[in-house]
């Protein structure tokens, strides 16, 4: 069943590209082959290989239950909010708090989790700010 | 997106941060404390040294304390790095993007998406490279009205490769050319887009293509060992030095010149302390003994423009690039 | 002979106190840039560029640390990929088919000391094809036009196939994938953006690096939360090291595999454009055809380790033939490597040879350096690698995601593009699940640009005529082995398949 549901998604997804390809604009001068072939020429096995995957599927895969789910989703969530705050908060601190969380939520205890997190951020924060010499998103308080 | 209400908090924010320090800091003469220089193109290719070398020779004389990092942002002809300058990184000072009659030319073509050339600040120029068409070293063409004459007898038996894309300036270098010898339909001419001039160059040693289009610094060493030819520079008069040899297109009778200019522009939201600053630190590397090294071993050609000169120059090369594109039949 | 007095020559620069410390430095850095999952090769050499100015360091020195440095991470990249299966850098994909089996059957050790032993014999073969090929070599890179190098990229997906995965049409998805996710961008020929819908992140691209971490390491972040069903499981397995080094009968079995990848890595990355990722590919990929009778390939067998490593260290060996002799970058960290000679006033290119001797054989010398300061410094310290193993996940694998997110937020300082690794990790976990390789999705948006504007500067060229992406014999012939390639494991697909099922049931049993 699944590989059917992946099947036909792709092949919506291989009918997305074809459409969104048309609607490259072209400009003043071009190539023999033009913008559009290529991807179209993708589009094209994308949808016949989603036409075989759907007529064909393998053995249904072992998908967790619902609370697992929502477990990925939890992290994935968490995962954004470190993206948009990491520029705003700064690296040390938003990287102990997504640490701790990930730890948290692998089977640590909360206090091991927040030593963890922090200890992890400053890790980081010694091996690539200070050694390497990358520059990380500075917080309000310069770290 | 639901997080762009976010991420403009995120950018109101860094805008805060970012403005204390600065005013802090107004006190005495501008010194980037990360210097960045962003080459529009993969490395190896005409900016990409513009920004290697001008980052180098400033730290070596002092004129700023820590390394130019250099940064390649390639694509659209320069267009990615120039949407990147206006778009997100609007006042920075510390920021200086290597730019060139290409990027003129797509500015003049309206090839950079709603972009303008007065949405950044035009810092000065150091040094222009002039165009040359060369052929393999065992091809039969030796001038470049026997180039001209194959491509007018039949358009499509003559493959021309160039660094820049389709319309870009190495493009237009060769149109310039064709227009100038009489041939009609410029558009025929058969160019090839390659990431930038060195997979050109190799190009036409594989013999994949019959003639190069590029600027003569990225020919140099190709033209040092005898691989290449080069059958005309578009330079008004015979270079200086090594270049002496080189024949120019106006000798051979097709009136095309195509200076390729080298410099620079910073983000428009850049302070007036850190434009001059800027300003002054290029204008002294400019004027150093051993820049003028540099330009001569390198091909580029005087030329010496600052702040608002340069500023003019670049409106007036774009107002001209659009009068060629016009004229050629590019741009309506 | 002329060559081993220049050598010698080379050696007499090199071997100063100050240049062999240098070297020290530049392989353990690159040895853990390689590991660190984000940072590889490319970025890892451009990191390190400021630190040879500021050193003040002349044209030779600086080469010596910085190829140190790209040799180190070539090596460093399949730590990761043979402990945690999260490859280190690109060229690394490959290593995490054989080597985390290895690893998880109990046999890290030996796969890190056989790993490390294969890259010591990519890269000492490919330095002797850099000294005596170099100028043959050039010849033969430049029969390659755009109509050869698209052949030669359609070959490389023709055989991903049987490569990754036993259902040939989860293959073929997971290329158009990639493939598709390259074309996403402003392109080349034409500076038209194309699917970018408007946003100006995606003008330049979607960065591959940021594919396969989040392809790798977030998406396995997921599956130990998935897996996770209590504080006691989440300690993790009883992990079992094993031996250090591998014995005699294997690296004995491995000798032929490690000089035919060589050979085939090498000639990889000499040609431009196509460089180490593709040499490790084509290396495990020829190697699965030749030698995987009994069908272990993909479940821990050495041979699966020992291909790709030599693989793609002969191509970093290989990919410095163009970049010394024609000046034209053969993959991204040879590109920054050029850079660095231009802005030390040498020009590489056909003269380099005989204009700077000094700085090409001093770089020659330095990379056998630093390629027996690599092997001594990996064999000891794989005791101390597989201690990572000893970590338990729920403290090794949100290291892993915060190192992953670092790495990514330090080169280029986007959100957006983190945004976009969660995407591909959460993208990375559901094809995991539906059995999809990831391979093929990491090679397709590696290679897709590159494919496309070959294909489109050869029938511009030829003014239009398909026809001549089959008009020389070094064309048709990679086209006939990427369609015998393509058709053969689809009729030999079904046997291997049910064979692999059989062999599936028996070690799920033991394993879970």
């Amino acid at each position: 069943m699944s590989d059917r549901i992946f099947g036909a998604v792709g092949l919506l997804l291989a009918l997305f590209y074809a459409w969104a390809t048309l609607q490259i604009e072209e400009s003043f001068m071009s190539d023999a082959v033009g913008p559009k072939t290529f991807p179209l020429g993708i589009a094209a096995i994308l949808g016949l290989s989603s036409i075989v995957i759907f007529l064909k599927p393998d053995d249904e895969p072992q998908w967790p239950p619902l609370a697992r789910l929502a477990e990925i989703a939890a992290a994935v969530v968490v995962m954004i909010l470190y993206a948009e705050f990491l520029p705003i908060a700064g690296f040390v601190i938003a990287t102990a708090f997504a640490a701790a969380y990930l730890t948290w939520r692998l089977g640590s205890s909360p206090l091991q989790s927040v030593i963890i997190g922090v200890g992890t951020s400053l890790g980081i924060y010694v091996i690539f700010h200070l050694v390497l010499g990358l520059s990380l998103a500075r917080g309000p308080l310069g770290f | 997106m639901a997080f762009n209400f976010i991420r403009t908090a995120v950018a109101l924010a860094g805008l805060g941060l970012a403005a204390t320090p600065a005013l802090a800091e107004s006190h005495g003469g501008f010194m980037p404390q990360n210097p960045e220089c962003i080459a529009p193109a993969n490395p190896g290719g005409g900016w990409d040294f513009t920004c290697r070398q001008v980052g180098k020779s400033l730290q070596d004389q002092g004129l700023i304390d820590s390394t130019m990092q250099v940064v390649n942002l390639a694509g659209g002809g320069g267009g990615v790095a120039f949407a990147e300058v206006v778009n997100k990184r609007g006042d920075e000072n510390d920021l200086i993007v290597a730019a060139s009659s290409a990027t003129a030319t797509r500015l003049a073509q309206g090839a950079f998406p709603g972009n303008s050339m007065d949405q950044v600040r035009w810092l000065a120029s150091i040094g222009a490279d002039y165009g040359v068409i060369a052929v393999a070293a065992d091809s039969e063409v030796q001038t470049l009205p026997e180039l001209l004459d194959q491509i007018k007898a039949d358009p499509t038996s003559v493959s021309v490769a160039g660094g820049s894309a389709v319309g870009g300036w190495d493009h237009l270098k060769v149109l310039i050319a064709a227009d100038a010898y009489g041939i009609d339909d410029v558009r025929s001419v058969k160019y090839i887009a390659f990431d930038g001039g060195g997979e050109a160059v190799t190009q036409l040693l594989a013999g994949s293509v019959q003639a190069f289009t590029g600027d003569i610094s990225e020919a140099k060493g190709f033209v040092d060992s005898g691989d290449i030819r080069v059958i005309a520079v578009l330079a008004p008069e015979r270079l200086p030095g090594d270049f002496a040899d080189l024949p120019t297109a106006r000798e051979q009778g097709v009136d095309a010149v195509g200076a390729n200019w080298r410099g620079f522009y910073g983000p428009a939201g850049m302070s007036d302390e850190a434009y001059n600053g800027w300003v002054e630190k290029i204008a002294t590397l400019y004027a150093s003994d051993e820049w003028k090294e540099i330009m001569a071993n390198n091909g580029l050609a005087p030329l010496d423009l600052q702040g608002a000169e340069f500023e003019a120059f670049v409106a007036n090369s774009v107002k001209q690039i659009q009068d060629i594109s016009r004229e050629i039949g590019i741009i309506k | 002979m002329e060559i081993f007095s220049s050598l010698g020559d080379g050696f007499v620069i090199a071997l100063t106190w100050q240049n062999l410390v240098l070297a020290i430095l530049g392989c353990f850095l690159g040895t853990i840039m390689g590991a660190l999952p984000g940072l590889g090769p490319s970025n890892g050499v451009a990191i390190l560029i400021p630190l040879a100015f500021t050193l003040g360091l002349g044209p030779t020195p600086s080469m010596i640390l910085l190829t140190s440095v790209y040799y180190g991470a070539m090596y460093g990249g399949r730590i990761s990929s043979i402990l945690l299966n999260i490859p280190g850098d690109e060229p690394a994909m490959m290593t995490c088919l054989d080597g985390y089996p290895m690893a998880q059957q109990g046999r890290a050790g030996e796969a890190l000391s056989l790993s490390g032993v294969a890259s010591f014999v990519g890269a000492f073969f490919a330095t002797w094809g850099l000294i005596f090929l170099a100028p043959q070599l050039v010849k033969f890179a430049l029969l390659f036009g755009p109509a050869e190098y698209f052949a030669l990229f359609a070959l490389a997906f023709a055989t991903l196939g049987g490569v990754s995965s036993t259902n040939q049409a989860k293959s073929a998805f997971a290329a158009m994938l990639g493939l598709g996710l390259a074309v996403v961008g402003v392109d080349t020929q034409t500076g038209v953006p194309r699917l970018t819908f408007g946003e100006v992140h995606l003008y330049d691209g979607l960065d591959f690096l940021v594919a396969i971490v989040g392809l790798f390491a977030l998406s396995e972040v997921f599956i130990f939360l998935e897996h996770r069903h209590g504080a006691a499981d989440a300690e993790g397995k009883k992990i079992v090291i094993g031996r250090l080094t591998p014995s005699f009968s294997v690296l004995k079995a491995c000798t032929p595999t490690m000089l035919r990848s060589s050979l085939l890595g090498f000639v990889a990355g000499v040609l431009p454009g196509a460089g180490a990722s593709l040499g490790s590919f084509i290396s495990y990929s020829m190697e699965k055809r030749l030698v995987d009778r009994k069908g272990t390939f993909g479940k821990g067998d050495p041979r699966g380790v020992a291909a790709p490593e030599a693989g793609n260290n002969a191509a970093a060996g290989g990919a410095l033939v163009p970049m010394l002799a024609l000046g034209v970058p053969g993959s991204g960290t040879t590109a920054v490597l050029l850079a660095v000679l231009l802005s030390l006033n040498i020009t590489p290119g056909p003269l380099l040879f005989q204009n700077n001797p000094d700085v090409v054989w001093g770089l020659i010398a330095a990379l056998f350096i630093a390629n027996f300061i690599l092997l001594a410094m990996n064999i000891p310290m794989v005791g101390l690698f597989t201690r990572v193993l000893m970590v338990p996940p729920r403290i090794l694998m949100p290291v892993v995601a915060m190192v992953s997110f670092v790495g990514i937020y330090g080169i280029s300082g986007s959100s957006f593009d983190l945004l976009v690794m969660i995407a591909f990790g959460v993208m990375g976990w559901v094809l995991r699940k539906l059995d999809v390789p990831l391979v093929p999705v990491i090679l397709g948006t590696l290679l897709g640009n590159t494919m496309e504007n070959n294909l489109r500067r050869a029938v511009t060229i030829s003014n239009g005529d398909y026809g001549t992406l089959i008009d020389s014999p070094l064309s048709i012939g990679l086209w006939t082995v990427a369609i015998v390639g393509f058709v053969l494991p689809i009729f030999v697909g079904r046997v291997v398949k049910a064979r692999m099922h059989a062999r599936r049931d028996t070690e799920g049993s033991l394993s879970d």
